[in-house]
């Protein structure tokens, strides 16, 4: 085997061990799960009587390509990516300024990829649990999703979906190098999820000029992409939702590797 | 002598952003900064050999994590060079992370909601230790640390001293050359303490683990230390064996009485008021009268001993008499209150 190779696996080997951790120690959340899921089912109540409305109950109906029972299900989709995911900003942001981040770097382990491995074990754990419970709600309501390949390929996007999510959030959270307060960053990059991103109103729905702006961020490529494909499959567009989540994960990845390598040379943790 | 550390000229500065007060002053800070340069570290020069068991001292500010935290790479120094087990800290970060240990008191390694036996098996991977090789070393300190009973237990239900001490295991798991420890035994009780101490010796004396520690408690650096280093304003204030540190720093004595019983009237105090010298003779100080003991401070430099006994057994009927060094705690304040000066210090 390769030295290159052998340090992959490695570092692969490493990351699994956070992913695990990280999952184990999600199973003491319980009641986090409890109430995320009473906010995605409140969240779907309202929104699936606001679109119940537009369309005026009528399931036959079809608004920018999408039914009742497609925006439904999309919505469960992009909710359930979004709320997923933990709040790794904050985490690094608070690591920065109390000097935890101390703990972190004196181990033979990346610093953004152990966050990487427990934003995955943490995220993808909960990640299914609300999907089982925005998945129930929508089935009862509105029926059955189209069962085709659109449910197969929902998983891997949503994963990748995930990747991005961490990575925007990571980016934000890294510059607690320089700045002392990233909230409002990620206040606004948090926003832009939601509406570049899709989450309540697929994009397709949106003026064309939005359309063509939100076309140049990544946020469609965490969020709206994997929920349309995940309702309305097709495989063409799957490979180039696919393509275009590696293209941007690849992007981002070298701005927080670009950051963090910058960041770390100018860190003073506080207390010493 | 192989050096297992070795620092050149080594510092640290940084800027802080100067706030004045009131809204005008946010204000003015918003649109116009205005920076000033802290040094943390002064360039200091230190060296450690492999086997040996360092202190680092010195009041809160004086730069003693940031130094440990530019040893152990977390922090890129401005100025300066050094070598830890054979690499650049700040450079080859993860690399040295191999060699050394890491405990800094008041952050934890452990995963809060699980017991440590799970961090343990995170640490074992992250160093890619051999399974058969970590079972026997997890095994065998879970044993000297006594773990065996909280090893199951969730971090949050254990109290701070078990917690502390599933650290340190945590921190030996990997064999480090070098253990960095950073206030490990704040806010432990006398007991807890004690038992850290012991088995950080026995590593050190067993595995010859190069032991580099920063504390404010004396017992820390008399039981565990074979060096102190003291730091203070950034800069080397002393740097020699704790053995000597007291006895060469300070020419005061504690000189303690007590009085027989058929001395007459009973208490000290009053012997002291009508019996012993008045005014006390120069150089010797009053420290504390607790029923029949006196305790009195003298400086050597200014008093003979053989004189002041001499006196002292004169003056009344002696039950015990002992002379101390001062304890480190005194030495070490001492030191706090010289000045650094270019070969050395000054009173």
């Amino acid at each position: 085997m390769s030295r290159t190779a052998r340090i992959l696996l490695g570092a692969g080997r490493k990351q699994l061990a956070v992913v695990r951790i990280a999952l184990r120690q999600q199973w003491a959340y319980k009641a986090d799960f409890l109430l995320r899921s009473c906010f995605l089912l409140l969240i779907l109540y309202v929104l699936g009587q606001l679109y119940g409305a537009a369309y005026e109950g009528d399931y036959e109906r079809a608004i920018g390509g999408f039914t009742l029972r497609q925006i439904v299900w999309y919505l469960v989709f992009t909710e359930a990516i979004t709320m997923a995911g933990p709040p790794v900003g904050i985490r690094i942001e608070e690591e920065v300024k109390s000097g935890d981040i101390a703990v972190r770097l004196t181990r033979p382990l990346s610093y953004v990829g152990y966050h990487y491995g427990s934003y995955l074990g943490e995220g993808a754990l909960r990640f299914f649990v609300l999907l089982l419970a925005g998945g129930i709600v929508a089935w009862l309501s509105v029926g059955l999703p189209t069962l085709d390949y659109g449910l197969l390929a929902y998983l891997p996007l949503a994963m990748l979906g995930l990747t991005l999510s961490f990575l925007m959030t990571a980016a934000v959270g890294l510059c607690a190098f320089w700045v002392e307060e990233t909230r409002g960053l990620e206040f606004v990059v948090q926003k832009l999820q939601f509406t570049a991103g899709g989450l309540l109103i697929p994009i397709n729905l949106m003026p064309e000029w939005l359309q063509r702006v939100c076309a140049w961020l990544p946020f469609q490529a965490a969020l709206y992409l994997p929920a349309r494909l995940g309702v309305r499959f097709d495989g063409e567009e799957m490979l180039r939702a696919c393509s275009l989540q590696f293209a941007w994960i690849a992007a981002l990845s070298l701005l927080v590797a670009f950051i963090f390598r910058r960041g770390v040379g100018k860190l003073h943790v506080n207390g010493g | 002598m192989k050096l297992a550390l070795e620092a050149r000229a080594l510092g640290k500065t940084f800027r802080v952003k100067e706030k004045r007060a009131g809204v005008r002053g946010s204000l003015r800070s918003l649109f116009a900064p205005e920076w000033k340069e802290k040094t943390a570290v002064d360039r200091i020069d230190l060296s450690v050999a492999t086997g040996e068991t360092v202190a680092l001292l010195g009041p809160n500010g004086a730069g003693k994590s940031t130094t440990i935290k530019m040893l152990t790479g977390i922090l890129h120094p401005t100025a300066g060079e050094a070598t830890v087990a054979g690499l650049t800290p700040w450079r080859e970060r993860t690399k040295l992370a191999y060699r050394i240990g890491t405990v800094f008191g008041q952050k934890s390694q452990l995963w809060y909601h699980l017991p440590p036996v799970d961090t343990f098996e995170l640490i074992s991977r992250v160093y890619e230790l051999d399974r058969r090789d970590y079972a026997k070393r997890r095994d065998r300190l879970v044993e000297r640390f006594e773990l065996g009973p909280y090893l199951h237990t969730p971090v949050r239900k254990l109290s701070l001293g078990e917690r502390m001490r599933c650290e340190i295991a945590a921190s030996f798991l990997h064999r480090p050359q070098i253990l960095f420890l950073d206030e490990p035994t704040i806010g432990l009780d006398v007991v807890v303490k004690e038992r850290i101490r012991e088995i950080i010796r026995e590593r050190n004396r067993e595995e010859e683990t190069t032991v580099f520690l920063t504390s404010h408690d004396a017992g820390d650096v008399e039981e565990l230390c074979s060096r102190a280093i003291v730091i203070h304003h950034g800069g080397v204030l002393v740097d020699r064996p704790v053995a000597l540190l007291r006895r060469e720093l300070l020419s005061s004595k504690t000189v303690t009485v007590t009085l027989a019983d058929s001395e007459d009237p009973a208490t000290a105090a009053e012997w002291f008021g009508r019996r012993a010298w008045a005014p006390l003779p120069e150089g010797v100080e009053l420290a504390a009268i607790e029923g029949k003991r006196v305790r009195l401070s003298v400086d050597l430099a200014l008093t003979d001993m053989n004189q002041l006994l001499a006196s002292l057994t004169q003056a009344a009927r002696i039950a015990d008499l002992t002379v101390e060094d001062p304890t480190l705690e005194d030495t070490i304040k001492h030191i706090y209150g010289m000045e650094k000066t270019k070969g050395g210090v000054s009173p």
